[in-house]
């Protein structure tokens, strides 16, 4: 493990197809066995481990709370031209959970993956991007 | 009202990266020119009830250092090379508006942080005893033994300690 891995993780519904999805979709290549219960993948610094229903990770909470995909909690891209980004990615076929917004800091968009997981795309405000 | 927000925010950012603070890289996207889109550095981003308490969980309990705030809007965090970004769950963010159909970003759900830490049973004696949450108990795995601790608004920050020899 790098130092300076940052490891998020996210329950799925379906590994292998989670896999496919964020190599396919997203860059992310291939780390470690997988399996269908689990399967890491990585892009730079970011080590991606999806955990299915039969991981360790999928295991029900003592109060029966059982993990499961969703939620808002999600990792974020940083992009220099969000809309060419939405346009690659709409051509992909990829599920967006609401349309480009602007805020205080910048510009953002929500695309889903199979299981219902959110990915944030993200373009800094001019102020932040000049920063760079 | 959120234009002085947004200057706020962007030149405190502007300054944290120009100042060279560590765990804030701006990787060249060129870097990644044969991957497919411009993606460049990849960071976490949770939705949370109150920014103020948020930080002092994330600064207090679990070692992560404050690299800008706006106010109760927004903050970015560090801990190693982990970049957290705090949003409440009303305010001007882009992070912080409903959804077409309604919907409301909220805390919460299961996708999160993994922290990796070398004495697990001693985090956990740590933080219980300054009345951290959690979700669970130490769950035994393959690749090694895990625990969900949540924040004050109940996101999930998994601690990790990988089976020796991994």
């Amino acid at each position: 493990m790098s130092e300076t891995q940052v490891n998020l993780r996210y329950m799925v519904t379906d590994v292998p197809a989670s896999v496919a999805w964020y190599v396919e979709t997203l860059g992310f290549t291939p780390v470690g066995p997988a399996s269908p219960a689990f399967a890491a993948v990585e892009r730079g610094p970011l080590r991606l481990l999806l955990s299915g229903a039969m991981s360790s990770a999928g295991r029900p909470m003592p109060d029966g709370r059982q993990p499961e995909p969703g939620g808002w909690a999600r990792f974020q891209f940083v992009v220099d031209d969000i809309g060419r980004e939405v346009e690659r990615l709409r051509g992909l076929g990829v599920r967006f959970r609401n349309d480009i917004v602007s805020g205080p800091g910048g510009s953002q968009i929500l695309i889903e993956d199979p299981s219902g997981n959110v990915v944030e795309i993200f373009q800094p405000a001019a102020a932040f991007q000049a920063a760079r | 009202m959120a234009r002085p927000i947004e200057g706020t925010a962007a030149l405190a950012l502007a300054l944290a990266l120009a100042a060279g603070v560590a765990g804030v890289k701006a990787q060249a996207p060129a870097e990644r020119a044969d991957q497919p889109g411009a993606l460049g550095v990849a960071r976490m981003r949770y939705m949370v009830g109150d920014i103020q308490s948020s930080v002092a969980f994330y600064t207090g309990k679990l070692g992560f250092r404050l690299v800008t705030q706006s106010g109760p809007f927004f903050a970015l965090l560090t801990r190693g090379d982990v970049q957290l970004l705090l949003s409440p769950v009303k305010g001007p963010g882009g992070a912080s508006q409903p959804m077409p159909n309604g919907d409301k970003p909220l805390p919460g759900g299961w996708n999160r942080i993994v922290l990796y830490v070398s004495d697990l049973d001693g985090e956990v004696a740590r933080l219980r005893g300054q009345g951290v949450r959690f979700r669970n108990d130490i769950v035994r795995g393959l690749g090694g033994d895990e625990i969900l601790v949540e924040d004050p608004s109940g996101n999930p920050i998994e601690l990790f300690q990988p089976t020796a020899g991994r």
